[in-house]
């Protein structure tokens, strides 16, 4: 019966999100929070792991104060407990930050035949969390998952990779980002929804994770974050004969090197 | 005094939206064309909790209140106001049962509501001058081992696919004073189930008439409160939910006029950029959201306890008026697309006007209004 962990990350919904047409700067005063998209999956397959095998699934995300207000969602979901460590050095960590407090607290913890996490983020998609936490803990890891079974403690997994896939084995523990097309998540109901109230939660303190400053020091400076716009060109083939423009669209294509 | 739905509200809401998204989507559009009845979608609704959302824990159901009520039905509106409408005939007749039902009714009907494996419909209407309320040609006569109900109802929704009907009669003829209300299994025999009603719009919801002819009903059939009572409070609970279909339909329309008017290019730009085209959807949007504070208000005063049925009658006269406005003007931003058939606007049209021209006669929410005054 696997103990599983998914780590999560509470990022803004980039749907609420707009661009500021005149400096392309971006205004998310008014966006809400959501669980980052692979996340989720990450969450399911753990839930759908436990629900087949037994054990128990927990939860783990580190972010600003604002992380409190996703752990009803992600226990609606499946994770019998939620682990949450809100701290203002969130608002700045790089992949290194993150992962330092991620693992420290993993540490913490306790052991985990799986820890799962998404791929990589909503909003800096920077998959690095999965690889660095299996570094800092000592575990293999497996991304681009996108099939994944258990049979005993072994954790057999499909890599989606750009040109090929591959099978591959690994007896646990072991730490596994998964890909968008891996489940469906699902819709919590009313009575999951309500029930998240009762299952525990419980705040972790950055003070008590044993971290040295420069561990929450981000190696990585973000100097600015502007919107991409699609600019449209609008062209119109306007010939009689629907060959020619198909030639001239090619033709435009062809100067742009699409084609 | 606080706006804001809880979180648990919010996260019901956000599962409402991802089911419709999910669920309804995919087939609104043939519904809406085919008239057929959605029954694929009536287990996921039951399985998501979505069919006992005010029924009490003991039936099945969460117990989440109104404002979670009307949040749930404005979210599955957006997407779908057919699947609402089935929803709110259902859940005024679950309602009724739960208040003024015997035990015994509750504990027959009920689990069987919230599983979605039995359909409740209201069955009130008649051919006469006022609904429910007024002189009713359905007549119970009682009789040693219960009643005898004889007469018809009309526009009946779920009529057909209901298990249940929630039905009212008076046990003297001509005297409307002796109204009361049955729960009568559809499968009694002389329940008759007229031919379905073509509809302008909410097509996947079946309407019909609905005979009574000497339907034999044991006493326990028989609800617990005055007719009139039972009529009046779940109209006013359904008027809220018929509220939130248009507010949800109405957002609809205000979301896909304003995406089209993003991407439609006009005179080198998009038509979203024109003041007329923002004066069109500011509007809009100032409407919907007026009527959505006082809508969640009303439902709010359901949860606390508190007598709600003139801002109910608030809230339905209001949209009344807005609903086929928020569709004229969504039309309008969207020009000659708002008026192609087969884009969503003239749906949302059909629908809105739906939420708006039934259970809300002319003079009845005035007249609540009017009473309340001085």
């Amino acid at each position: 019966m696997p103990n599983c962990l998914v780590c999560y990350k509470w990022t803004l919904d980039e749907r609420d999100i707009k661009i500021n047409p005149s400096d392309l700067s971006l205004d998310s005063s008014r966006a809400k929070g959501k669980i980052s998209d692979f996340d989720r999956m990450a969450i399911e397959e753990a839930t759908l792991i436990v629900e087949k095998h037994g054990g128990a699934v927990e939860a783990l995300s580190y972010g600003t104060a604002a992380v409190k207000q996703s752990l009803k969602d992600t226990l609606s979901r499946g994770p019998g407990k939620a682990y949450w460590i809100a701290d203002a050095s969130a608002e700045n960590a790089d992949a290194v930050v993150t992962t330092n407090v991620l693992a420290a607290a993993i540490k913490k913890l306790g052991s985990y035949d799986l820890i799962l996490c998404g791929e990589g983020s909503s909003d800096a998609f920077n998959q690095q969390t999965a690889p660095r936490i299996a570094a800092l803990l000592g575990l293999p890891c497996l991304s681009f998952v996108n099939k994944l079974s258990i049979t005993e403690d072994v954790v057999s997994v499909t890599r989606k990779l750009p040109d090929r896939t591959e099978e591959v084995s690994v007896r646990g523990p072991v730490v596994v980002s998964v890909l968008s097309e891996i489940n469906k998540p699902r819709i919590p109901s009313l009575k999951q929804v309500l029930g998240a109230a009762k299952k525990p939660n419980q705040e972790i303190k950055i003070a008590d994770l044993g971290l040295k400053p420069e561990d929450l020091q981000p190696k990585t400076v973000r100097r600015s974050v502007k919107g991409f716009v699609m600019q449209r060109k609008n062209v119109i083939y306007k010939e009689t004969n629907l060959a020619d423009n198909v030639a001239k669209l090619k033709e435009s294509l062809a100067a742009e090197g699409l084609c | 005094m606080n706006f804001k739905l809880t979180e648990e509200q919010q996260l019901i809401q956000q599962s409402a939206r991802e089911f419709a998204k999910e669920y309804l989507e995919p087939l609104v559009a043939k519904m809406d064309e085919t008239r057929e009845f959605p029954r694929e979608v009536i287990k996921p609704l039951a399985d998501h909790d979505f069919l006992g959302l005010h029924l009490s824990a003991e039936s099945g159901g969460v117990e989440a209140g109104c404002v979670t009520y009307i949040t749930v039905i404005e979210a599955i509106s957006r997407s779908c106001g057919s699947v609402a409408s089935i929803m709110n005939n259902h859940a005024m007749a679950s309602y009724a049962i739960q208040r003024w039902g015997s035990e015994a009714v509750k504990k027959q009907c009920l689990p069987a509501m919230v599983k979605g494996e039995v359909l409740g419909a209201f069955a009130i209407y008649e051919h006469g001058p006022t609904p429910g309320i007024g002189p009713m040609a359905v007549v119970a006569t009682k009789t040693d081992a219960g009643y005898v109900l004889k007469g018809a109802k009309a526009y009946v929704r779920n009529a057909g696919k209901a298990g249940v009907y929630v039905v009212t009669a008076v046990t003297e003829a001509d005297r409307p004073k002796t109204a009361v209300a049955f729960v009568v299994d559809a499968q009694t025999a002389g329940v008759k189930v007229g031919e379905r009603i073509a509809t302008m719009g909410l097509r996947g919801c079946p309407v019909a008439h609905v005979v009574f002819d000497n339907v034999v009903v044991p006493q326990g059939a028989l609800l617990g409160g005055r007719g009139t009572e039972i009529v009046n409070r779940t109209l006013a609970l359904g008027a809220l939910a018929e509220a939130a279909q248009t507010v949800g339909i109405g957002q609809a329309a205000i979301d896909h006029a304003a995406a089209y008017a993003k991407q439609r290019v006009q005179f080198g730009m998009p038509v979203f950029n024109f003041p007329a085209v923002q004066a069109l959807l500011s509007d809009s949007n100032i409407d919907c959201h007026v009527a959505r504070l006082a809508l969640y208000h009303a439902a709010q005063l359901v949860d606390d306890g508190e007598p709600f049925e003139v801002e109910s009658a608030m809230v339905k006269s209001f949209l009344a008026r807005l609903g086929s406005k928020l569709l004229v003007d969504s039309c309008q931003v969207e020009g000659g697309m708002g008026f192609v058939e087969n884009m969503p606007l003239p749906r949302l049209f059909r629908d809105i006007a739906g939420t708006t021209l039934l259970d809300a006669p002319a003079d009845t929410p005035e007249r609540a209004i009017a009473m309340s005054i001085a």
